[in-house]
């Protein structure tokens, strides 16, 4: 499983952060300072480190000396780009400015860790299991053809697994869309889903929210 | 006095010149006057020779006038010994009568002249004697005389290249050593131009450079201080820059944080399939962070306000105000087992109640906070001062230079686990100042702090 730490002082964020990254599957552990953080670091192995700028202690900035071997996401609310620039010249991966919204920072994560390959590319659950890499789905044992958008429609449910999806979200997530486009192709799409697979439980309609895959 | 440099150089010049032209002068005048004597000396030598013929001409006419020839030979010889040839001329005639000229000379009757005959040089002198029967020239070598006027000539030209010589030198270092002062000011200018800005040019002597020197060191100086003061006040500014990008960073952070919260909770709450007690903490999360954005707010619209309008100022009494203070917070002592007293004396201030109560009740709030249970928080009051005093855990004096510092937080995780913001003491400070009062912080870490405040009395 891919362990994440959540370096962040503000308890109310970093709770949040935990919260939405458990619920994607990944396991959390929280610190709220930098000296805390650093010894986090050196005694257990993480495979990413989402770290707050303006922290007790030990400044995020600070604490870049000791992440060579881990991706790190900083948090801040900093939006300066001076800022941003230092932090990406210090070798942060990747940069989320205060507020955020939940489903990029849980896109931002999944894609640092497919950058370093530190996902898991294999998914399963009931008698379903997805290869990411490959693309592939298998039913019991034996391979269901998706066509290449269902396929992308099932990778961002599972891996916003557990959180409303809207349909103009789905767009943008699957098909690229920038703007409101033919929601009912999201609807057409999750019905052969369900069917497909036979995990019409699975994938929830929220009512006004969207679609949900519940875990 | 002073020689100005003008001076020193016009009569060092002079002086110079003057030597050099009066001792060519005096060479040419002893040449001329050598010259002079010689030729005198010749003439003297020639007139008696032929004086001395016609004499004995005329003595021997008397007696044998055919002894003339035999007379003209003898005078011949003799003075060829001399080297002083003499020639006869009959009148009439144009060849000589008696000669001892190696050949034929022929002059102007009573004329002088200089000839030169078969390489020597003679002074020449003709003369008619024996009543205009003869014409006698008489002849002086001065072959010798010449050549030494000729190595005196070159005496005089050695000498007087010599002093041209002497006078280059002599000029050339006097001028370089008078100009001096120059060089070594272009030297200072070329080092201040490399960027040392210390450098300095020697004071020395009392000629106009002199002058100079002082008044450009004086223009050095003064430059160098206009550059320190451009220096600090860019360094000022550049201090100001960054404490207002800090300030900016700050409230950046603070507003943005429970956003974030807010934003983050209510959107998990909406979307995700949570289970009951996760949505009792987003809840919470939620309520209480709203509240600290409330906090801030309006902690940030109190300062606006005290900055932008002018505080009305009338007579406050210190002791209602404290009292006032003491009584609202007295529930949070109360929850937090803190004994806080108030033991004020009637104290009329210049200043505005609401202002002083924002005042003291955020000082007292703090004061409370840095308590533990047990503590103990006193308000008191007399004459024109105000002290808030405490037993809590104290500050470092590095803390105490930035308590007033806006989000300044002396302990980041506990006070804003306590919902502080760091806003307190830079808004009292602000009111402090609006009062034209004075805030002094005591403190000692682990033993409590001390503020007092000292206002300006009613009348």
């Amino acid at each position: 499983m891919v362990k994440i730490l959540i370096a962040e002082d503000e308890k109310a964020i970093n709770e949040l952060v935990t919260f939405n990254l458990e619920l994607a599957g990944y396991e959390c552990c929280q610190v709220y300072d930098g000296e805390a953080c650093l010894e986090e670091l050196l005694k257990h192995k993480y495979d990413l480190l989402i770290l707050d700028v303006m922290m007790p202690k030990r400044s995020g900035f600070e604490l870049m000396e000791f992440t060579e071997n881990i991706p790190v996401i900083f948090l801040t609310a900093k939006s300066a780009s001076a800022d941003k620039i230092k932090g990406l010249r210090l070798g942060a991966d990747d940069y989320i400015t205060k507020p955020f919204d939940i489903v990029e920072l849980v896109e931002r994560v999944k894609a640092v860790l497919r950058r370093t390959k530190k996902d898991e590319n294999v998914f399963e659950f009931d008698d379903v299991r997805i290869e990411f890499d490959r693309r592939r789905v298998f039913k019991a044992g034996v391979e269901v053809d998706l066509k290449p958008k269902e396929f992308d429609l099932l990778e961002a449910l599972v891996n916003h697994r557990n959180l409303a999806l809207s349909r103009e979200k789905l767009l943008r997530l699957v098909w690229d869309y920038d703007y409101e486009g033919d929601t009912r192709t999201v609807d057409v799409h999750i019905q052969r889903l369900r069917k497909k697979l036979g995990i019409s439980d699975r994938i929830q309609t929220v009512y006004k929210r969207g679609y949900r895959f519940e875990i | 006095m002073k020689i100005k440099f003008w001076q020193k150089t016009w009569l060092l010049t002079m002086a110079l010149f003057l030597i050099s032209f009066n001792i060519g002068v005096l060479i040419i005048y002893t040449y001329h006057k050598n010259l002079l004597i010689e030729e005198i000396a010749a003439f003297e030598e020639l007139y008696y020779v032929g004086n001395s013929f016609e004499q004995d001409y005329q003595g021997l006419a008397e007696v044998n006038p055919q002894a003339t020839p035999a007379l003209m030979c003898a005078y011949g010889r003799r003075y060829l010994k001399k080297d002083m040839p003499i020639a006869f001329y009959k009148e009439g005639s144009d060849s000589a009568f008696h000669t001892t000229f190696s050949k034929d000379i022929s002059m102007e009757s009573n004329s002088v002249a200089q000839k030169t005959v078969d390489g020597t040089r003679y002074l020449l002198i003709s003369m008619d004697v024996c009543d205009g029967e003869y014409q006698i020239i008489v002849a002086k070598d001065i072959n010798s005389f010449d050549s030494e006027l000729r190595i005196m000539l070159y005496v005089y030209m050695a000498i007087s290249g010599g002093i041209s010589v002497v006078l280059a030198v002599v000029l050339y270092f006097v001028l370089k050593k008078l100009s001096e002062p120059l060089s070594l000011m272009r030297k200072t200018t070329e080092k201040i131009e490399a960027g040392d800005y210390s450098a300095r040019v020697e004071e020395q002597g009392n000629d106009e450079f002199t002058v100079l020197a002082k008044s450009f060191n004086l223009m050095l100086t003064k430059i160098n201080e206009q550059m320190r003061d451009l220096e600090r006040e860019a360094e000022e500014r550049k201090l100001e820059a960054q404490r207002k990008q800090m300030l900016v960073d700050n409230m950046a952070h603070e507003l943005r944080t429970p956003l974030t919260s807010i934003h983050g909770y209510a959107e998990y709450l909406e979307k995700a399939n949570v289970p009951e007690q996760r949505r009792l903490i987003a809840e919470r999360y939620i309520i209480s962070e709203s509240e600290r954005l409330q906090k801030v707010s309006e902690i940030l619209l109190d300062s606006a306000f005290i900055r932008e309008n002018k505080v009305e100022m009338s007579e406050a009494d210190l002791a209602a105000v404290l009292t006032d203070v003491s009584e609202k917070l007295r529930w949070k002592a109360d929850a937090s087992q803190i004994k806080l007293g108030c033991n004020a004396s009637p104290a009329p201030v210049m200043g505005n109640e609401t202002l002083l109560s924002m005042l003291f009740y955020n000082l007292t709030d703090n004061a409370i906070k840095a308590c533990q249970a047990g503590g103990r928080v006193c308000l008191s009051c007399c004459g024109d001062q105000a002290v808030v005093e405490d037993n809590g855990k104290g500050m470092t004096r590095e803390q105490l230079g930035h308590i007033t510092e806006p989000f300044y937080r002396t302990d980041q995780s506990r006070s804003r686990a306590e919902g502080g913001a760091g806003l307190g003491l830079a808004l009292c400070s602000q009111i402090v100042q609006a009062h034209g009062a004075d805030m002094h912080f005591e403190s000692e870490p682990g033993k409590g702090t001390r503020v007092i405040i000292t206002f300006t009395s009613w009348q």
